[in-house]
């Protein structure tokens, strides 16, 4: 069996893959005074399904894939650790300047960041590397041993070390780091030229800084996850996602927790791409994953996931720069936990803020009481109040009601019905504009691409935001609820590894390469026998990163083979720089020199079949079908037919309105939009 | 060709269709910025990309460098449609003539028309960059004492055709390639410009094509309304009144003793829902690089005016209607007459256009107005040239090593990277391992000078020191600084910021100061000292909250002299606040105001 666990801010997901390949899903409250627990309690959930005890089910597991947002959660809230930062004297302010820029040029309101780490916890070293890596100023390691006594009595917890020119000459870095390690025992730090060997000092000091300050609580968490889940019972394998849309070994990942930031959302592309029909000529598709929380959008362009090469925490020259590629996904604080507020001028918000799991929606009758989405939701009739979550939670509809009357319908001079509509449609128009930034970042027209809605919060209003935008179609996957765990269920366990070489079409360095590419190829096949061993199959690529020369920002150009022999090779490798350059940016320079910069191979293991199974239908589903009372805009509240996913035909379609349950979401199809249950169990929606 | 009259566009339609032109800019920047060959387009972003209407009104440019766009791109269009009646697809015009609407000569503007199969012209794109060289008689794009074009040495192109059916006229490119110093380079950025317009042109035609033309049309009409409705209502909240504000650049040869004072009248008009700018109380037209550009002049005016106004406020010729300049003909600021140089129009006399602006705009009421943003071009920005001994070959480029500058508002601190007052802060600092890869130089200290910040309720930036110098070879430095003699100065009560300096530290230690406006060689084993201004604060620096002037002290960036002194805060050297002793300090200065 394989897991693979979730967590949101509000639940945590797990998708359960039997011997057989057959889906089951389960959904528990997220705990984030400690997170593992709700992991566990998913788990417990799963085994009671199962008819097992736990232990005995957690001993039927391979392999847990992970997914967690306990790093950017730290980094949001101000709860990393202590953090310092080295660098080379003269030069404090790289964190500080950033790298400059702005956005909204004619915007004062906005404060100039704190930079990650503050000045009076920059320490600057005595020592200076050239250009060309040879010593310009001498190493004080008199004054490093001063710094390390300051960092003592500051009570540091973790240390960023970034010299200028360690990606050249690294000997100093390494020097810091025996001294840190000797003197300041315990106290984690990252080496600016380990972590990320990339030219530009802020990029490689902001990694490094951002990686530093996640050492101490991502080690704690992700031991502490992998020695529950063994003295639970479970002896597999325990798997993290990354940012990069891939998974690594737990106790990996807590070397370089940096790679944790968009860990679990990065997933939910790979499960759209999935559901999307993932061919080449396949429309455009926009994936919207709704939690309790946040809102999160990532796009699938012709087959393919968009990545963005400048990772901001934030918002682009406003926040910082992780300097890591990343999958692009753009996230807002718009959720089922979004609390809606009237504010003085009567202007009616919902969200950022965010009941949470704790203290929960009002409904939850757990101390919640301010009005939130779902409440709304509920007021409106779209969810039933006695089968959520399947019927494990019972839903307090009065008291929802009541939040909704005092806090938004009396303000605003509406009656609850309009009230509760009003929330949804503020809702929707917030993960409208969420959608409209990310597709006209990557130019692609909402009009033009299918809508896929994945959280289980996604059916509540999913058909709005597709009509609003006028999406073609809108597709909730049976897996939709879990969308990221799914996705998990679908990635591949990988590993860039990347060299620095420079070498041009002028004076062309054959034999460097090759040593270069087989350097790369050998580091693959390591990890290929090593985490990726018995793998189903394996795949290596290379890439280089290539320019004019002049130019300093580089495309990337695959290899067409693992290494590079002969004039032809050389002749075809410049021509396909041309034309990928002619493609991007649509001029080409024939006459100029071509430089190559650095030099990339990617191993993929695959580890499950990277597809997803069909999900495992339950008694839990025998839902009440019927009728009940609705509320849709310009209908007021109408008599609505209940179906649940079984007791729908494949492709046969049918008219709205209706609600479509399962135990995990309800779909809204509000009348106008028309519907019908696809072949891979989706339900697809024309609005 | 359907010819549909256009609808009219609900709310959401006119967003998503000014998203999707400014997606069209974004994309052009974006391959300006990866495809260019000089550090001033590849490091530091110095360039933008905008859209005009078929009438040749500003549509599109919130992204840009506000100096470059709000007026220029207009003027230029106006031009090229003048100089070139018959325009057909796959035509591209070169322009830097500052006689003509562009801002400056070293910023070459490509203008591309987009024109539909039917020959139709529908909009015209500019990419507008600033260049490494380009053929001045001395290596730098900043000519500070040129008394004409003819000394300035720039070559000028009118609105030039340079590309037709796509194909690129090589007669004029061997003409630049005789006179622009490091060719290759040169000709690398012209063909990121170029890319970025044939791509912006790709991406117009397809907008066409998807919602139709008429449909485009009308929607331009619309989002001007709606634009001009916004522009009503922020100055209709706006404290009505009328201020006059005055700025002065240090002296340079070529200018008067004493420097040159620019005088800004401005109206705001709440009734009429109008602000006007009056200009004309100026001196003429100089015999130096200083004069400031049609372009620039209005530009300037208009940045400060529109750094008052509701930010959400969308920047286009909708919005330009409620704004009311009045220029002299033949001013130092104004409409400088060829052949009068107009070198550094972009920067050092159109920023005291803006700050001049800015303080009439502070006169008038709290909380119109800012202070005073610092100046340019300090040594960290200049123009550098030589031989690079790692290979031989000549390089010329202007380096963005260090800035700060902002100035704050009446209800926030500076945004510290501002670079200049028409910049907005647009421009990147470079890296310094990317500098020193491609220049031969080392840059030994980069760091935010203590105690330089201009005080106030908001503060300004503090100041940046930058030292740098050649390594294994002699280099020429081209810049000129202002504000050693005439600092930043803070608006309502407000202090001023630190002034700047410029030295060469000689080979035997001793420091010995440059002149304001330098061209000069700086010997192996010699380094150049750049201290650069910071901004002007605003309001009384006694009535700044105390946790604020406390987390400056704990950075390091006011001392405990200062906080007690200038902002009547106690506080130790690590930040932490004493309530009371602050409370005493702040009592007796208010008694002393009273006094």
């Amino acid at each position: 069996m394989r897991f693979a666990c979730d967590t949101g801010g509000t639940f945590t997901d797990l998708i359960v893959e039997d011997g057989s390949g057959k889906l089951s899903m389960y959904k528990a409250p997220t705990t984030p005074e400690d997170p593992v627990a709700g992991v566990l309690d998913a788990l417990g959930l799963a085994a009671i399904d199962f008819k097992m005890d736990r232990a005995d089910f957690l001993a039927h597991g391979t392999m847990l894939i992970h997914g967690t947002t306990h790093a950017i959660n730290a980094i949001v809230t101000g709860n990393t650790a202590k953090t310092a930062f080295l660098t080379t004297a003269g030069h404090p302010d790289i964190l500080v300047l950033r790298e400059a820029g702005r956005i909204e040029p004619f915007n004062f309101h906005v404060p100039y960041p704190e930079p990650y780490i503050p000045r009076s916890l920059t320490f600057e070293i005595p020592e200076r590397v050239g250009s060309n890596g040879k010593i310009v100023e001498k190493f004080d390691e008199a004054a490093v041993l001063r710094v390390i006594a300051k960092l003592k009595r500051a009570k540091i917890e973790a240390v960023a070390v970034c010299l200028l020119w360690s990606i050249v000459n690294p000997v100093n870095e390494r020097k810091i780091g025996r001294l840190l390690k000797k003197h300041l025992p315990g106290v984690p730090f990252t080496l600016s030229h380990q972590l990320n060997p990339a030219l530009r000092e802020y990029r490689r000091a902001s990694s490094a800084a951002i990686d530093a300050s996640l050492k101490p609580l991502m080690a704690r968490y992700l031991g502490g996850l992998t020695e529950r889940l063994g003295a639970a019972g479970f002896a597999g394998r325990t798997l993290v996602l990354t940012s990069q849309g891939g998974m690594v070994d737990a106790r990996d990942l807590a070397e370089r927790p940096i790679h944790a930031i968009n860990s679990g959302p990065s997933m939910a592309p790979i499960a759209g791409r999935h559901y999307s029909g993932g061919e080449r000529k396949t429309p455009n598709a926009i994936i919207a994953d709704t939690g309790g929380t946040t809102y999160d959008v990532s796009l699938v362009r012709r087959g393919r996931i968009p990545k963005t090469r400048e990772t901001w925490i934030g918002r682009p020259y406003r926040g910082h720069m992780t300097g890591f590629p990343s999958i692009d996904i753009k996230s807002v604080g718009a959720g089922g936990g979004s609390i809606a507020h009237v504010d003085g001028g009567e202007i009616l918000h919902v969200g950022p803020e965010s009941a949470g799991a704790v203290p929960g929606p009002v409904c939850y009758r757990n101390g919640g009481d301010q009005p939130t989405l779902t409440d709304a939701c509920l007021v409106l009739g779209y969810l039933d109040p006695n089968f959520f979550l399947g019927g494990l939670m019972k839903l307090d509809v009065a008291a929802a009601r009541r939040a909704i009357e005092q806090q938004v319908a009396k303000p605003l001079g509406l009656n609850v019905m309009q009230a509760a509509w009003s929330v949804v449609g503020v809702a929707t128009e917030n993960m409208v504009q969420a959608i409209s930034e990310i597709t006209v970042n990557q130019g692609i027209d909402p009009a033009d691409a299918i809508l896929i809605g994945g959280g289980g919060a996604a059916g509540l209003n999913s058909v709005f935001i597709a009509r609003r935008l006028g999406c073609r179609e809108l597709v909730i996957p049976e897996t939709g609820a879990a969308l990221s765990a799914a996705g998990a269920m679908m990635s591949d366990l990988s590993s860039d590894y990347r060299a620095m070489f420079f070498t041009s079409s002028a004076d062309w360095d054959e034999a460097g390469v090759n040593a270069i590419l087989k350097d790369l190829e050998a580091s693959c096949k390591e990890f290929a026998t090593g985490p990726g061993e018995g793998a189903q199959t394996t795949k290596i690529e290379f890439s280089v990163e290539a320019r004019y020369a002049g130019q300093v920002w580089e495309i990337d150009v695959p290899l067409r083979k693992s290494r590079l022999r002969g004039k032809a090779a050389l002749v075809a490798l410049i021509a396909d720089f041309h034309d990928a350059h002619e493609e991007v940016f649509a001029v080409r320079d024939d006459g100029s020199v071509v430089e190559f910069v650095g030099w990339t191979a990617s191993v993929r293991c695959r580890l499950g079949s990277g597809r997803a199974g069909r999900v495992r239908h339950s008694a839990a589903e025998d839902i009440v079908l019927g009728k009940r009372k609705v509320y849709f805009e310009n209908h007021g509240r109408v008599d609505t037919p209940i179906h649940s996913l079984q007791s729908l035909k494949t492709g046969q379609r049918k008219k709205g309105p209706a609600i479509i349950e399962t135990p995990f979401t309800t779909i809204v199809v509000d009348p106008g939009a028309s519907f019908l249950l696809a072949r891979l169990g989706s339900v697809h929606i024309t609005a | 060709m359907k010819s549909t009259k256009p609808k009219k566009l609900d709310g959401a339609k006119l967003a998503i269709l000014a998203n999707r032109f400014g997606g069209i800019c974004s994309k052009m920047g974006n391959t300006l910025l990866r495809t260019g060959r000089s550090g001033v387009l590849n490091r530091a972003k110095d360039f933008s990309c905008c859209i005009v209407t078929r009438d040749c009104e500003l549509l599109h440019a919130e992204e840009s460098l506000p100096i470059h766009v709000l007026s220029g791109p207009d003027l230029m269009a106006r031009s090229m449609h003048e100089f070139h009646p018959v325009l057909k697809r796959g035509d591209v015009f070169l322009h830097n003539s500052p006689y003509h609407g562009d801002s400056h000569p070293a910023d070459h503007t490509l203008l591309m028309p987009v024109i539909d199969k039917a020959g139709v012209h529908h909009f015209t794109l500019l990419a507008k960059a600033h260049q490494a060289d380009i053929g001045n008689s001395i290596p730098t794009t900043y000519h500070g004492t040129a008394r004409d074009v003819y000394e300035e040495g720039a070559l000028i192109f009118p609105a030039v055709k340079v590309v037709e059916n796509y194909q690129i006229n090589e007669d004029i490119v061997r003409m630049c390639r005789m006179r622009i110093r490091v060719p290759d380079q040169w000709y690398g950025d012209f063909l990121a410009m170029l890319g970025a317009a044939f791509i912006g042109e790709r991406e117009v035609l397809a907008l066409g094509g998807e919602i139709g033309w008429a449909t485009l049309h009308g929607f331009t009409d619309q989002w001007f309304d709606y634009s001009e409705r916004r522009m009503v209502a922020a100055i209709k909240a706006m404290p009505a009144g009328k201020g006059v504000g005055k700025s002065t650049h240090d002296a340079i040869p070529g200018t008067p003793p004493d420097g040159i004072t620019i005088t800004s009248k401005v109206k705001v008009d709440a009734k009429k829902a109008l602000i006007s700018v009056d200009l004309r109380d100026n001196p003429d037209q100089l015999n130096c690089g200083l004069n400031v550009s049609e372009a620039c002049t209005r530009t300037s005016a208009m940045i400060g005016v529109f750094n008052s106004v509701d930010p959400s406020v969308p920047k286009n010729a909708g919005a330009f209607r409620r704004i009311e300049l009045q220029l002299k003909d033949g001013g130092v600021v104004g409409v400088p007459r060829h052949p009068i140089s107009c070198s550094a129009a972009t920067t050092n006399l159109a920023d005291r256009v803006q700050n001049a602006t800015q303080l009439a705009l502070a006169a008038i009421a709290d909380p119109l107005g800012m202070g005073e943003i610092g100046c340019f071009c300090p040594p960290s920005t200049s123009v550098v040239s030589g031989v690079d001994p790692r290979n031989g070959q000549p390089y010329v480029n202007q380096l963005f090593l260090g800035h700060t500058a902002g100035a704050a508002v009446a209800y926030q601190d500076a945004w510290m990277t501002m670079l200049h007052a028409g910049n907005g802060g647009m421009c990147f600092i470079d890296s310094v391992e990317l500098d020193e890869v491609y220049t031969p130089i080392i840059v030994k200290t980069r760091r935010l000078i203590p105690n330089s910040e201009g005080a106030g309720r908001f503060r300004g930036a503090p100041g940046i020191e930058v030292e740098l110098g050649p390594v294994d070879c002699r280099m020429e430095v081209g810049f000129v600084a202002d504000g050693n003699i005439n600092r930043p100065r803070g608006a309502r009560g407000a202090g001023d910021a630190a002034r700047s300096d410029q030295f060469r530290r000689k080979k035997n230690g001793k420091l010995e100061r440059l002149a304001q406006c330098s061209q000069v060689w700086i010997e192996d084993g010699e380094m150049l000292i750049s201290i650069a201004c910071g901004g002007g604060g605003y309001g009384d620096p006694t009535t700044r909250d105390p946790n604020r002037v406390g987390r400056d002290v704990g950075e390091g960036i006011v001392g405990v002299a200062r906080a007690r002194d200038v902002y009547a805060v106690a506080v130790s050297k690590n930040g932490t606040l004493d309530t009371k002793k602050t409370r005493d300090l702040r009592r007796k200065k208010s008694k002393e105001k009273m006094i």
